[in-house]
């Protein structure tokens, strides 16, 4: 097997590395704001339900979650494709962790500012749309790149359940090269580049809507 | 007929009494100046006025319209009445001119072109065109004041209410803010402002209402209050003021 | 029979291979949590120097191992390297590539909370006489400890969880067991499930522990 055949079946692995992320990604970022939207409305009564979801989806492994799904589902009489159980699994959990990231971002909006809208004779939902969001999303910018890498860490799962990405193509390679230990660094070094090109890309936009003066002295691990 | 008219108003917090029975009237084009000390429910007063807060007894009468009931459109009163708050409360987020005409937008639904030239012609007014494209952050206190003016009078407001004008700048400014709103009494605005400063008040209006506990205790001009021995409230509030 | 009865009957059956994998897994977790740790807190001393090279392959080392997926580094060790003829176990395997991983995620925890500080302090310290290392000792790690206890602790429960990663390169931890357990029955969901319970649990039992340990270093002012 030459140099070129390995680069080609690695790179087969990576559309369905990033097929994954994404699907992942864009489900905990829209579960995870439609939570943190509720639960800063309203719906009072539904709140004791969104914390039990954050803290469930936040305690149970990946792993597990996501064999209850592709395993577990069959046996009580639904059947889930392996990125349908890739997003119930991974996806939902990010949302778990977003959905309390955007809360915190939502805590940060200065309330000074939210009254005076008010004031102006903004309904609720303008408020949230005007004010709010958009201050909320520059906020939790840390937190969702934190997120994103770890749905991007967490990806290799998907081999388990039968999506042939990066890991699974690896794996492969290595038992019929028997150069597991080059090609696993390199497919670690793939992984490295995937993060820092998605973190540029992030910076970017970040740097596209950057306002003076709205930062949050926020942890971000990276 | 005034443009508010506030009767018996009351505004209990659970068992605390804020407002114990408020009469104010406020007139087309006036300079109305509240002074009390803090705690004395002025501010409470101000946002009961544009129902931030429900009051809880009493008569407002904005207009010739009763604005207490269920009923009231609360977000339209609320149009008609411009806030200018004591820490300003500029939107973050958004430029001096976005500041400006985001209420134009949303709520009067006028174009964007339509917009910018009413923000613009108001910023105009307060001196501030040249920093439309700033962020709030890049203000100094006195601007960003002026900002939150300007985004109060682009709606042409009824009256603009004035919350703590000068406490979240330099004593030194306070010169400033008086000329500022005494040329904006001056074009014809109706204000309302609440205040514990007296150097302002004095500058501003030879006529405050004193509010204390929750009830006009006197309307009268600065000089006669401050003179003022049979009320020991009021003698205790110039005494301490007249340190500060 | 029916399936409740026999996965009753199975669970009781296998009961004493799943909580030696229980066993397993807490062991796992504590040994790595300490060593991720320990090993972190030198990443994050190694981080302080001012020598920069040093410095450009501490940050490369943080910024690489979170970038990279811990399977990665499992199956590198554990399916690459007896290619090169050196065969590790299964835990040894686990213990190395967690204890990188996790030293790199705490020495970030550390260094952020150490950009936070109030620098002053340090300074009053080196005008005192402290030597560096001193000051590392007294001052610096006692405050960045404290400000990283929820992130530290945190850790941990990401450790507890990730530790089920162990089974994908045969070490027979709990989540092993599980599978051989659903593995008998075919009661994939019931066994997934109980796995789930358990996880929870004791990740409950960690976020406890966490609440008493942060109660007890609380000092009046001092918070991030």
């Amino acid at each position: 097997m030459s140099f070129l055949d390995i680069v080609i079946q690695l790179g087969r692995g990576l559309g369905y590395t990033l097929l994954v992320t994404l699907c992942c990604s864009v489900t905990g970022v829209l579960v995870g704001l439609i939570i943190a939207c509720i639960r800063r409305i309203g719906f009072y009564w539904l709140r004791p339900l969104l914390d039990a979801y954050a803290y469930v989806f936040r305690g149970i492994p990946v792993l597990v979650l996501l064999f209850i799904v592709y395993f577990g589902f069959p046996s009580i009489g639904l059947k889930v494709t392996p990125l349908l159980a890739m997003v119930l699994s991974l996806g939902l959990i990010s949302a778990a962790y977003l959905s309390e990231v955007f809360r915190g971002a939502l805590n940060s909006v200065d309330a000074d500012e939210i009254l005076a809208a008010e004031a102006m004779g903004l309904s609720r939902l303008q408020v949230f749309n005007c004010i709010e969001l958009p201050q909320m999303l520059r906020f939790s910018l840390p937190g969702m790149i934190n997120e994103f890498t770890t749905v991007l860490k967490y990806s290799p799962f998907a081999y388990t359940v039968g999506i042939p990405e990066i890991t699974k193509q690896a794996m492969t390679l290595s038992a019929a090269t028997l150069h597991g230990v080059e090609i696993y660094f390199a497919v670690g070094v793939l992984y490295f580049l995937i993060f820092r090109i998605l973190l540029f890309a992030v910076q970017l936009i970040e740097k596209r809507y950057r306002i003076p003066g709205l930062v949050l002295k926020q942890r971000s691990n990276i | 007929m005034p443009v508010i008219e506030v009767r018996d108003l009351v505004k209990k917090f659970g068992e605390q009494i804020i407002l114990n029975g408020v009469n104010l009237d406020i007139y087309e084009g006036d300079l109305k100046v509240v002074m009390g000390s803090s705690g004395s429910g002025k501010s409470t007063l101000l946002r009961c006025l544009n129902r931030l807060e429900e009051p809880s007894g009493g008569r407002i009468v904005f207009r010739g319209e009763n604005i207490m009931g269920a009923d009231v459109d609360v977000r339209a009163l609320r149009q008609s009445i411009g806030f200018v708050f004591q820490q300003f409360a500029l939107y973050r987020h958004l430029s001096v001119l976005e500041n400006v005409t985001l209420a134009l937008r949303k709520l009067k639904k006028l174009s964007a072109a339509e917009a910018k030239h009413k923000a613009l012609a108001e910023l105009e007014r307060l001196n501030m065109a040249s920093h439309a494209g700033k962020y709030p952050s890049q203000l100094s206190g006195g601007q960003k004041q002026r900002v939150a003016i300007a985004r109060a009078l682009a709606m042409d407001p009824a009256v603009v209410f004035f919350d703590e004008p000068t406490s979240a700048l330099d004593p030194l400014m306070t010169r400033e803010v008086a000329d500022m709103m005494n040329r904006l009494h001056d074009e014809g605005v109706t204000m309302l402002c609440v205040t514990h400063d007296l150097k302002l008040a004095g500058q501003i209006s030879d006529k405050v209402v004193f509010l204390d506990k929750g009830i006009v205790r006197a309307e009268a001009s600065i000089a006669t209050l401050s003179q003022n021995h049979d009320d020991e409230r009021i003698r205790a509030f110039f005494a301490r003021e007249a340190d500060y | 029979m029916n399936g409740w009865a026999r996965f009753h009957s199975d669970l009781l059956e296998q009961s004493p291979l799943i909580l030696m994998g229980l066993s397993k897994t807490l062991q796992l977790t504590a040994i790595i949590s300490l060593s991720g740790l320990i090993f972190g807190i030198v990443i994050f001393y190694a981080s302080l120097s001012r020598n920069n090279a040093l410095r450009c392959v501490i940050n490369g080392y943080i910024s690489f191992f979170i970038g990279m997926p811990l399977i990665v580094l499992l199956f590198l060790l554990y399916y690459g390297l007896p290619q090169w003829g050196i065969k590790l176990s299964p835990f040894q395997v686990a213990v190395f590539s967690f204890t990188l991983n996790v030293a790199a995620y705490n020495a970030a925890y550390l260094t952020s909370a150490y950009n936070g500080l109030d620098h002053a302090e340090m300074e009053a310290a080196r005008a005192q006489g402290f030597s560096p290392r001193q000051i590392f000792k007294l001052i610096t790690l006692p405050q960045v400890m404290r400000l990283s206890v929820p992130a530290l602790t945190n850790q941990v429960i990401g450790n507890l969880k990730d530790s089920s990663v162990a089974f994908l390169i045969q070490y027979t931890e709990f989540f092993a067991r599980i599978q051989e357990l659903a593995a008998t029955n075919f009661q994939f969901f019931k066994a997934y499930l109980l796995a789930a319970i358990v996880y929870l649990a004791l990740v409950s039992l960690i976020v406890i522990a966490a609440r008493l340990i942060e109660k007890r270093l609380v000092i009046p002012g001092f918070t991030s």
